[in-house]
């Protein structure tokens, strides 16, 4: 007989979904979402830089919604992906196509795009999942590369000077509003996909894949199904969020969705706010899109905000592997609040 | 048939050049299991450096070469030493590698363009511009110069890697780390070395490409890009797969430029990054990868 030595992380994996949940985490959410429903509202109270907060609220958001999603297959399953923004710029393009060609408004038209986004994923995952580890992180950043490539040289969709979409029809006080409440919708959607994820069979089957994938596959699960359907749910938001971004840009252009900067920060939000946790992404976005303002604000220059970047990633994969949600979890001093898994 | 001939050189010429950036790769990652995405950021780096010693005290490309093979060296033996050994023990290595590395790259990338701006560049020593006909087939002098030292440094490589004690124990170590360990080599040390030497290949490759093709702190990505799927073909930790693969896909580019124009070539090393993976995931010359 062998003794089965049983890694004390899978007992905590075991047990994650099926803790007993308290309500204190849930209202103070919805307390949070309240508030931010009703930001838009408090004009009085903001005064002049009605407009920045409302920007910087849906900068925020977005990439809450972006970090959150590649937390799916990233997170959950370990499949570290650096080429999502692909389905980011797809997403985009999709809505300012429908724009152009038959007046839908993005606005509207976002859960297209990430069904669009959805079906690009489901794809692309039968091919590149069937790497692990290396190899498949490899596969993602080929793609990316590739997918730039293509939008650069494809005179449909204007190569690389991209496409003008028309401006929205709004006035310059309320022309915020919208895309601030379409984000909003985008990213309480994608943290609620992330939570149902992280509390369901499907979320412990990520799990145990991100633990031992060949114990996993021994274990009854049918690892390729679940990486693939993982892969392509954390598609929808990301497309979705770029529908959103790319109409309020007004323009579309290739350098923008495409660069593998979008897919670092992505990465790295995830990262910082802990890997694997469903309010991990959350925190680390609103840490670093804090950090991003500050320091444009202080240096002004995109190449510092570079090494910033870097020197974050470097010093939170050194010496905090788990985030700020993982480490605080590890020390038994994570506030209720943010404990959603 | 001598356009077919002419583009066959062009593309071996090239592939050359490619092997040599991608061996150094494909050695850390055989050796330490380190997927380094910074490799392609250090390539920009050296060739910096080639140009600052081109058009500073005028130093031909290939005298750089004596200054960048050991600079990156060094610089690769203090990187390994003072970030690597942190995340030795964690439970995903070679993905903690893949976003270490990313870091590096970003932060050596927001550097060089924050000194050296976004400006193309390039050395331009007088034979990038010549030629030698033989008969009707034309050949690049600054292309057929270039692969010639690939080829010097790959052999010298390879007389490391089989010829001498520790060129056994890098080996050893890529075949088995735990086996090397226990019959007596310093995994450490010789972890070390193979990164090192990596690093001085990225060095020695900077000198190489700075007259073949302009650089800017940003096309780094497509270089790493590029050299991933060379690696990933020929089976990750293969040399001997880095080498051929570079060959065979620095062909095909040439083949795919010559019929859809330059713009397309890269879609070339992609398309068949997604071939392998769909048929054989391992690539050509690699064991079942696993990590």
């Amino acid at each position: 007989m062998t003794r089965q030595r049983v890694e004390p992380s899978v007992i905590a994996v075991e047990r994650g979904p099926s803790r007993r949940r308290s309500r204190g985490p849930l209202a103070a959410v919805a307390t949070i979402v309240l508030l931010l429903t009703l930001l838009p509202l408090a004009r009085p109270l903001i005064g002049q830089p009605y407009n920045y907060v409302l920007q910087i609220g849906m900068v925020g958001l977005m990439w809450i919604a972006l970090a959150s999603s590649w937390n799916i297959i990233g997170g959950f399953a370990g499949y570290i992906s650096l080429g999502h923004n692909v389905f980011y710029g797809i997403g985009g393009y999709a809505s300012g196509l429908l724009l152009l060609y038959f007046d839908w408004s993005p606005l509207l038209t976002w859960p297209i795009a990430g069904l669009l986004a959805v079906i690009c994923g489901f794809l692309v995952g039968l091919v590149t999942l069937r790497t692990r580890g290396p190899a498949f992180i490899i596969s993602t950043v080929a793609l990316l590369l590739m997918v730039a490539l293509l939008f650069d040289n494809w005179e449909f969709v204007g190569a690389s000077n991209g496409l003008s979409l028309p401006l929205p029809p709004f006035s310059i006080e309320t022309v915020k509003i919208p895309f601030y409440y379409a984000m909003l919708l985008i990213a309480v959607g994608s943290v609620y996909l992330s939570y149902r994820v992280a509390h369901s069979k499907f979320g412990l089957a990520l799990r145990a894949i991100a633990q031992d994938e060949t114990k996993a596959e021994v274990g009854g699960i049918d690892t390729r199904k679940m990486k693939v359907t993982a892969f392509s749910i954390s598609a929808f938001f990301v497309g979705a969020a770029g529908a959103v971004w790319g109409y309020s840009l007004t323009y579309l252009r290739p350098a923008i969705f495409f660069s593998i900067a979008i897919a670092a920060e992505m990465v790295l939000m995830a990262i910082i706010g802990g890997r694997g946790t469903v309010a991990g992404p959350v925190v680390g976005a609103i840490l670093l899109v804090t950090l991003n303002e500050i320091s444009v604000s202080q240096f002004g220059s995109t190449e510092l905000n570079i090494v910033v970047t870097g020197v974050i990633m470097l010093v939170v994969l050194l010496f905090f592997p788990m985030g700020v949600v993982g480490t605080l979890r590890e020390r038994g001093k994570l506030p209720s609040i943010l404990d959603w898994d | 048939m001598s356009e077919v001939a002419q583009v066959m050189i062009l593309g071996l010429l090239q592939g050359g050049v490619y092997a040599l950036m991608a061996s150094g790769l494909t050695l850390m990652f055989g050796v330490m299991r380190i997927v380094n995405l910074a490799h392609g950021v250090f390539i920009i780096a050296a060739c910096y450096v080639a140009y600052f010693l081109f058009v500073g005290p005028g130093w031909d490309p290939f005298a750089s070469l004596l200054v960048t093979i050991p600079l990156f060296f060094l610089l690769g033996m203090v990187i390994y030493r003072s970030l690597f050994p942190r995340i030795e023990g964690s439970q995903r290595f070679s993905e903690m590698t893949v976003l270490l590395t990313f870091g590096i790259a970003l932060v050596v990338e927001g550097f060089l363009s924050y000194f050296f701006t976004g400006t193309f560049r390039s050395t331009n020593p007088p034979y990038t511009t010549d030629a030698i006909l033989i008969g009707d087939l034309f050949i690049p002098t600054a292309q057929l110069y270039a692969s010639m030292t690939s080829l010097i440094l790959l052999l010298a490589l390879w007389g490391f890697l089989f010829l001498t004690r520790t060129g056994y124990a890098v080996r050893a170590t890529m075949q088995n780390r735990t086996a090397a360990q226990i019959v007596g080599v310093n995994v450490r040390r010789i972890s070390t070395i193979a990164f090192a030497i990596g690093m001085a290949l990225a060095g020695a490759s900077g000198s190489l490409i700075s007259f073949l093709y302009p650089f800017f702190p940003n096309s780094h990505w497509r270089w790493i890009a590029i050299l991933l799927a060379l690696i990933v073909l020929g089976g990750l930790g293969s040399l001997k797969g880095a080498v051929v693969g570079a060959l065979m896909l620095a062909v095909a580019a040439a083949f795919v430029s010559d019929m859809f124009g330059a713009t397309w070539a890269p879609i070339t090393f992609f398309g068949a990054l997604f071939l392998v993976l769909l048929i054989r995931p391992q690539g050509l010359f690699g064991r079942e990868a696993r990590v």
